[in-house]
């Protein structure tokens, strides 16, 4: 019974989780004008004005989004002709019997037709609806790498294998040949220590900013300088480098450095680096933030509730209070002036940097601030409800002491409503806070998504919200689940006889 | 029995009106709502301060004709960064404009926007919670819309709605409502959930009251406590949100003043001028405080169980 509703309740947030992506991809790619991408764009200002360059960057570059299809004359007579043919030159030309071909054809495929503004050649273009937009996206979603993964021309004999093997710094490994990852599983001495590259999530490539890089790349690769050290390549050459050979890619055209490093065409890689990933650091802090607002919010609340109306309650009151009314702008900025003056501690993470335990303080505190307020809130209302209810003032006739009535029956039943809460608090972690990061310069999530829409960064804006609204709805799921486990009286199906 | 003591009784003649007269004490429910409100001293005293400031804060503006755009003193270098004093309550800024004038023209916008976003959010969101929460049928249905609209990236949404509809007021209220409501709804939801299935509520349906009447008359009465605990915390929200929103330069736009403006474009003297941004902010605590304070203790009130 429990199964198959928490069954039917994943299918369902499936299909929420498609509907919000329908909506992310409408706004993104229909509702913001599509000129503003190029805001940000560095190649796009070195282009003359009205070029023909431009114009065939603009469209290139709205195609390479998915935002239109774009046919040039030239592809449509490549089709026809030989490349550098004098009849290919003469068909692209505008009074061409080609071009009025391409013109009739394309117009009656519903496309737009124009011509280049200094060449006068044509060109024609039609918008790609949302709903294949999105197809094409959720496609590609999902790469599974497998020894047929690449296709290279210049390397015909390229084996396609598996085998078992070691990678150089000593971990066992799934060594592929023919893939896309040289190593698909592979155990290190870093973080969760089992890795791998079989199944990965294909976001797409970021731009206009990080550009050419991939997005989940960019959220999950760690920043700062490169951590170098002493290092052996399995040709014998000896080196400083910080290279992370797990993350080894196949590379088509290899250079004199690659060929002295490596044995085979994986010579792609990423490096160590000294600080966690955008994803690390706003979890890390959010998890700090989070363990600090349970360790001290339930007790706190608890406290209120049995002083209730006392001074300890009042005290409680007008700091809940406090964080209520004023804007976390300002008590953020009020607390790090505290924190500067009187305890001496960086007033931005970079100061001193994520290597060093005092940037972290100020930012963590900061952040759960507002979480303290609100589980002391709500530990005081539900304890307040238990204190008053009748098995409570049973237990007390029965000749049970406030200790015991407290831990064994009061805390138990309070405890069930908050309990639901914590996978969601788990899962905000990841999304970064957004004004706590920008006012310690935190190099977390939480500006990303900010900055991915002032700067029209399409591909980040549908992979963020693709991951946030996931992490989110499953996060939901979970916590309903936990109150079922807390509570084994709850559940989620509805019971037969009961409308 | 003497007879004589009998002449002392009279014969009272059956009155039909006065029988159906019920001889309990007169029991109205507003007369007790105002009454234990004003029992409390200190509640008297804030709700005059929050009238006081409101007040104040609307009309002040209409004199000054403060706007951000108008800066008669931006190349007099004697009339920036004033400290406050006489003659500049609250001292002057970094074009030289007054900042008391600033900031209460920045609260009037911010507690129109606050008030109205508020009460549409009440209007859609209360309703539809009350059925949602009713229905179970609908409860399945309306849980993903809930996925849906509270997933939607709302930064994103706030842009695009800048974009088609401009910055400004109306664009402002739009952008803190449209996906606000649901929230309302769904906090309404699991209120009239909890009651739905108590005893009284099953004997009013046994009788064929229709679900309209009982959500009304059983269900709404019980929750005004509750909602007006709501709305008490949903203004001072709805004004950091939108100091947040002001942050993110997704505000009323340069031209029109607001605390979230006002504090966001004062933030970066914060260093060499504190009293730039923590004028403003204590500005807003009061207004947000004093309006915490009044509805608390008004939902106190408007709870029945306290009038005995």
């Amino acid at each position: 019974m429990q199964k198959n509703y928490i069954w039917k309740r994943l299918l369902r947030s499936l299909i929420s989780i498609l509907i919000i992506m329908v909506i992310v991809f409408t706004m993104v790619y229909t509702m913001v004008p599509r000129d503003n991408i190029f805001f940000e764009d560095s190649t796009y200002r070195k282009l003359a004005s009205k070029s023909d360059d431009k114009t065939e960057y603009v469209y290139s570059t709205w195609e390479k989004l998915g935002y239109l299809d774009y046919e040039r004359i030239n592809d449509y007579c490549l089709t026809l002709y030989e490349a550098g043919s004098p009849e290919m030159s003469a068909a692209v030309e505008p009074d061409s019997p080609e071009s009025r071909e391409f013109v009739e054809l394309y117009t009656s495929r519903g496309y737009t037709v124009e011509q280049y503004l200094g060449s006068g050649r044509y060109f024609a273009y039609k918008d790609v609806p949302v709903i294949r937009r999105m197809l094409s996206w959720l496609s590609q979603l999902v790469k599974i790498d497998t020894p047929y993964a690449v296709k290279d021309e210049t390397n015909p004999d390229l084996v396609r294998k598996l085998s078992f093997g070691r990678t150089p710094t000593g971990g066992v490994a799934l060594i592929g040949s023919g893939s896309l990852h040289k190593y698909l599983l592979y155990t290190d001495s870093h973080f969760p220590w089992i890795h791998q590259n079989i199944i990965k999530l294909n976001f797409g490539t970021s731009y206009p900013t990080y550009q050419g890089l991939e997005v989940l790349r960019v959220l999950f690769q760690s920043q700062g300088g490169e951590v170098k050290r002493h290092v052996v390549f399995e040709t014998g050459y000896e080196t400083d480098s910080g290279i992370n050979f797990g993350t080894l890619k196949y590379k088509s055209i290899l250079d004199r450095m690659d060929r002295k490093k490596f044995v085979d065409n994986y010579a792609n890689y990423e490096t160590f680096k000294e600080q966690p990933s955008m994803i690390g650091t706003s979890f890390i802090m959010g998890i700090f933030a989070m363990a600090l607002a349970y360790f001290l919010g339930l007790p706190i609340g608890v406290l209120m509730a049995r002083r209730k109306d006392r001074l300890a309650d009042k005290l409680g009151m007008v700091y809940i209070i406090f964080i209520i009314a004023v804007p976390s702008l300002a008590y953020i900025y009020l607390f790090r002036y505290l924190g500067t003056t009187l305890l001496n501690l960086p007033s931005v993470f970079t100061t001193y940097g994520p290597g060093d335990v005092r940037s972290w303080i100020l930012p963590i505190i900061s952040l759960a601030l507002p979480s303290i307020a609100s589980l002391m809130l709500w530990t005081r209302r539900y304890v307040v409800d238990q204190m008053n209810s009748d098995y409570v003032k049973f237990a007390k006739s029965k000749g049970l002491n406030q200790r015991e009535i407290f831990n064994n029956h009061i805390f138990k039943n309070a405890i069930i409503p908050i309990a639901q809460g914590i996978p969601a608090s788990l899962a905000g972690c990841i999304t970064g806070a957004i004004i706590t990061e920008s006012i310690y310069s935190v190099g977390g999530m939480g500006k990303m998504l900010p900055n991915a829409i002032n700067q029209y960064n399409n591909v980040m804006i549908v992979a963020l919200a693709f991951m946030f609204s996931t992490v989110s709805v499953l996060s939901v799921l979970a916590g309903d689940i936990v109150l079922t486990k807390v509570d084994p009286r709850i559940s989620l199906s509805e019971k037969a006889g009961r409308s | 029995m003497d007879t004589e003591n009998t002449n002392l009784f009279e014969f009272a003649a059956f009155d039909e009106l006065e029988s159906e007269h019920i001889a309990a004490p007169r029991y109205s429910y507003w007369k007790s709502v105002w009454r234990t409100f004003f029992k409390n001293k200190f509640t008297v005293a804030v709700a005059i301060l929050l009238i006081f400031i409101v007040a104040f804060a609307l009309i002040q503006p209409m004199k000054s004709g403060y706007s951000p755009t108008v800066t008669p003193n931006i190349n007099n270098a004697d009339m920036k960064f004033l400290k406050p004093g006489p003659g500049h309550i609250f001292g002057t800024d970094h074009v030289g404009n007054e900042v008391f004038d600033a900031v209460w023209a920045g609260a009037r916008n911010s507690i129109i926007i606050s008030f109205i976003c508020t009460a549409i959010n009440m209007l859609v969101g209360i309703p539809i919670g009350a059925l949602w929460g009713f229905s179970k049928k609908m409860d399945k249905w309306m849980i993903e819309v809930y996925n849906i609209i509270s997933n939607i990236p709302f930064l994103l949404l706030a842009m695009i709605l800048s974009y088609v509809l401009g910055a400004g007021m109306r664009s402002l209220i739009i952008t803190m409502t449209c996906t606000e409501w649901i929230f309302v709804a769904y906090f309404i939801r699991t209120q009239v959930m909890i009651i739905r299935d108590r005893e009284y509520n099953l004997a009013s349906k046994c009788l064929g009251t229709r679900t309209g009447t009982m959500i009304v008359k059983n269900i709404l009465p019980y929750l005004i406590s509750v909602i007006m605990t709501y709305i008490s915390r949903q203004i001072p929200n709805l004004i950091s949100y939108e100091v947040f929103l002001s942050y993110m330069g997704l505000g009323l736009g340069t031209t029109n003043a607001s605390l979230g403006q006002t504090i966001s474009m004062y933030t970066s003297y914060m260093k060499g001028y504190p009293h730039l941004f923590w004028i403003p902010v204590s500005v807003l605590a009061i207004i947000s405080i004093s309006l915490y304070i009044v509805g608390q203790k008004l939902a106190d009130a408007a709870d029945p169980r306290t009038h005995m």
